[in-house]
């Protein structure tokens, strides 16, 4: 295994690699001037030019690529052209509450969805399948902020239960932490439950009419036994397939609920930097996350092998 | 353990008791302010004109002068100044207790220091540097501005508010004025928490307890600063809908700009309340390329004179006539210096019939008119889609450019002809107090290259902006305004297509804001009650 462990990870570095000059080449390629952002609305033509001349800006296109490349490679990712800020510092204040709430999600996605799907495979075309034939239209249909807004109505402004925005770090105390993911969390793990719900219902499903399941049964194996140690183990490889597709997406593309409910992850820090044209941290947010993404492909690929013994790398 | 369906409606009853507990507690604290403003992008009020970098700076850092409620000059971080009988010589003695953040004393150095860095990119500045033989440092806390010629807007050069003279420590202040200052030590009443702060999302600001304030009662941005609360935090909820919500659950006190289509629902909440705090508001103008056909033809410019009604510009950009009205003076509604000379002929505006006469007489023979639409601005897009209308209809062959915000300050710089990736007419705004007098923005010069955007030039009225510091009272300033505002008009330096006043939301809890009319805002005296 260590080998195919090492070719994944050369194949990273190389991914890496492509996504930071693509990137690169078109965040610069695109029109658009951090100078004049920086100097404000109205600000002469002098001003920005100068600004220009003092960020480097005015370098020519392969001379800026070396310089970045050069750090890069020094392992530097770069100051914000805004903040003054080392991209690394901006990016691990953000990344605590992006984790929290993609962590969060996925455990509440994973505990309702699987439980979910397996009911209604288990009891296919009763009450608990229909109901999830309605949850997951529910769950793909509705937008995350709609669910957003609603909850913050019902939970926060009503009875004022919950906190309506923000993000309070862990160190603060757990209670006012966690206080702030609830709705969040809720609102992220709809579409999420529904997917992992409807993948786990379609697996478990085909695993239920082998006839190792009918043999299982014959010998008089506990409903629980047959489920989770019979079926769900068999029907396990695409479950876990679409739970690291959903983390890696979670990383990546929770910008509105983080939006909706002003949390300052990762996802607003983008945004607001593709806004401005922030060069450093838009190019080392998405090398990162590419990393992210091929890690938890391999994760998710070496992971098969634990749930079923005939896949061997 | 059995848990029965009693013992489950009391859990959930008891945590939810538990957490709405520590949300009142949170919206209990009266000695934090929590305030939605704007993203601090840059925080160096010199390298930026941007309004978040301005009121950042108006925390931490103090002015030698400052406007009062009534917009005259007081003297602030100075205790004693005089001028001498030629009117060539002005000494400022600082006054007891100023110290820097980090515990040093604020010395005159420091004050030659900033008017230097600051005089390079501030229009009044650039004249006073122009002005001044010599800025020195007396001894440590006197310093002397040695004229070439008299001066009649020292003081008000000192206490200017559009961007303000914010004194630096020498070592930032020696900084070229494109490179920017990061330290954020200043002497003023708040002390910036860069401990607390998470750029893009949260400032935090803490009361300087060495901060000495004046004896006055704070009028404007003059007067005693006297802070009130322990700390002040500004959120950057971008989201208004979750901005209002923070607001009605008591998370937040104050809103800075709340979007006009929730100004109902703050209005029917008797917990908050809508207020302009005394400003101005923003007039919106249209800006033509001078350069280029068809807008280098006098004409031309008349006749969109002609055409633009305001009121309809008014109902699409302010729907709630309460915060919105016309302007008609080129120094916007509330100057000192505003006046009717020479609005009667284009003040109704929407007379389609002499615009068309107009145009007709300025020989357009179809040319494109490219208008830069900024489609990530939404008030901006909704303007200029509403303006390629109203051209169209009067026969003029306009057609919308869309873009970014960003594409379109790049954009704007473009000279060449709108065939070669030029422009025609952009459409911004500049606060009403930014445009009270000449003197105020580059949108007032008309001196060709040098002036904004657009690039007019002419003359006359140059040579008459130029006898402006050289008057003495505001009568004949007065005057003066009258006579540009002649040329102005006749010449037509921008089209208005209204004024809309843009109030801030708060809880009714906080009291004591102080009124003024630029869009910052001074951040001391207020409470919670």
């Amino acid at each position: 295994m260590a080998p195919y462990i090492l070719r994944r990870m050369v194949s990273a570095i190389a991914v890496m690699a492509m996504v930071g000059i693509f990137v690169f080449l078109l965040i610069r390629l695109t029109p658009g001037d951090p100078a004049a952002v920086m100097a404000g609305r109205n600000a002469t033509e002098q001003i920005i030019a100068g600004i220009r001349e003092q960020l480097g800006l005015n370098e020519p296109l392969p001379v800026q690529f070396i310089h970045w490349l050069s750090a890069m490679l020094h392992g530097d990712f770069g100051t914000s052209i805004f903040s003054g800020r080392p991209v690394l510092e901006l990016l691990l204040q953000r990344l605590e509450p992006t984790n929290s709430l993609s962590i969060l999600t996925l455990a509440l996605s994973v505990a309702v969805g699987v439980s979910f799907g397996i009911q209604a495979a288990w009891r296919a075309g009763g009450l608990v399948d229909r109901l999830l034939t309605v949850f997951s239209a529910f769950g793909y249909s509705v937008p995350v902020f709609v669910i957003g807004y609603f909850l913050v109505y019902l939970l926060a402004i009503s009875v004022a239960w919950l906190p309506v925005q923000g993000y309070a770090p862990i160190e603060e105390g757990f209670g006012d932490w966690f206080s702030h993911l609830i709705l969040p969390t809720i609102a992220l793990s709809l579409p999420f439950i529904a997917f992992v719900a409807r993948v786990t219902r379609a697996s478990m499903l085909e695993v239920l009419s082998e006839d190792y399941m009918r043999t299982a049964a014959a010998k008089g194996a506990s409903s629980y036994a047959m489920l989770v140690h019979h079926a769900l183990k068999n029907a396990g490889v695409p479950i876990l397939t679409v739970i690291g597709l959903s983390f890696a997406y979670l990383i990546g593309g929770v910008v509105l609920t983080e939006t909706v409910f002003n949390i300052p992850g990762v996802g607003r820090l983008v945004v607001d930097a593709i806004n401005n044209r922030d060069y450093p941290i838009i190019q080392s947010v998405l090398i990162l996350t590419s990393g992210v993404y091929v890690l938890i492909n391999l994760a998710v690929d070496l992971a098969y092998t634990l749930i079923d013994p005939r896949i061997r790398y | 353990m059995t848990i029965t369906r009693r013992t489950f409606m009391e859990s959930a009853l008891a945590a939810g008791t538990v957490l709405a507990l520590a949300s009142a507690l949170r919206a209990q604290d009266k000695q934090t302010i929590r305030m939605i403003m704007e993203d601090i992008q840059v925080f160096d009020p010199v390298f930026s004109t941007s309004s978040a970098a301005i009121n950042h700076a108006t925390a931490i850092y103090d002015t030698l002068f400052a406007l009062d409620a009534n917009l005259l000059p007081q003297p602030q971080m100075v205790g004693k100044w005089d001028v001498s009988d030629d009117k060539k010589t002005y000494k400022f003695a600082l006054r007891d207790g100023l110290e820097w953040h980090d515990g040093t004393p604020v010395t005159a150095a420091d004050c030659v220091a900033s008017i230097r860095r600051w005089g390079q990119v501030e229009a009044s500045g650039q004249l006073l540097l122009e002005r001044a033989a010599d800025i020195a440092a007396v001894d440590e806390t006197t310093f002397k501005i040695t004229l070439r010629e008299p001066h009649g807007l020292v003081l008000e050069t000192l206490a200017t508010t559009g961007q303000p003279l914010f004194i630096m420590r020498k070592q930032d202040a020696k900084r070229p004025a494109t490179e920017q200052v990061t330290t954020n030590i200043g002497s003023g009443p708040y002390r910036f928490n860069a401990d607390l702060t998470k750029p893009g999302a949260r400032y935090v600001y803490d009361r300087n307890e060495q901060y000495v304030p004046r004896d006055e009662p704070a009028s404007g941005f003059a007067g005693g600063k006297v802070v009130k609360v322990e700390q002040l935090i500004w959120e950057n909820i971008p989201d208004p809908q979750t901005a209002l919500a923070a607001l009605q659950s008591g998370e937040v006190d104050f809103w800075m700009t709340p979007v006009a289509d929730l100004f109902p629902t703050i209005e029917s909440d008797p917990g908050l309340v809508l207020d302009t705090l005394g400003q101005n508001g923003s007039d919106w103008l249209v800006r033509m390329n001078f350069l280029q056909p068809p807008f280098n033809n006098v004409k031309m410019r008349q006749a969109l004179l002609h055409l633009i009604d305001q009121k309809v510009f008014l109902r699409l950009l302010s729907p709630d006539p309460k915060f919105g009205r016309t302007v008609s003076s080129m120094f916007g509604v509330g100057s000192p210096y505003s006046s009717d000379v020479n609005t009667d002929w284009f003040k109704e505006g929407g007379d389609l019939a002499k615009a068309k006469q107009l145009i007709a007489e300025s020989g357009y023979a179809g040319e494109k008119v490219v208008i830069l639409d900024p489609t990530d601005w939404p008030e901006g897009n909704l303007a200029s889609q509403l303006l390629a209308n109203v051209l169209q209809k009067a026969g003029i062959n306009a057609e919308l450019a869309p873009m970014t915000w960003s594409e379109l300050v790049v954009r704007r710089a473009k000279k060449e002809p709108v065939a070669e990736g030029g422009w025609s007419l952009l459409i911004t705004y500049f606060s009403d107090f930014e445009i009270r007098d000449p003197m105020a923005t580059s949108l007032m010069l008309m001196n060709g290259e040098k002036a904004w955007y657009g690039w007019p030039q002419n003359e006359e009225y140059e040579a008459l902006r130029a006898k402006w510091p050289d008057t003495e009272t505001q009568e004949e300033r007065k005057e003066l305004a009258r006579e540009m505002q002649r040329i102005w008009w006749d010449y037509v330096g921008v089209v208005f297509l209204c004024q809309t006043l843009t109030p801030t939301a708060r809880s009714k809890s906080l009291v004591d804001m102080i009124r003024f009319p630029s869009i910052e805002r001074p951040m001391w005296n207020m409470r919670k009650v």
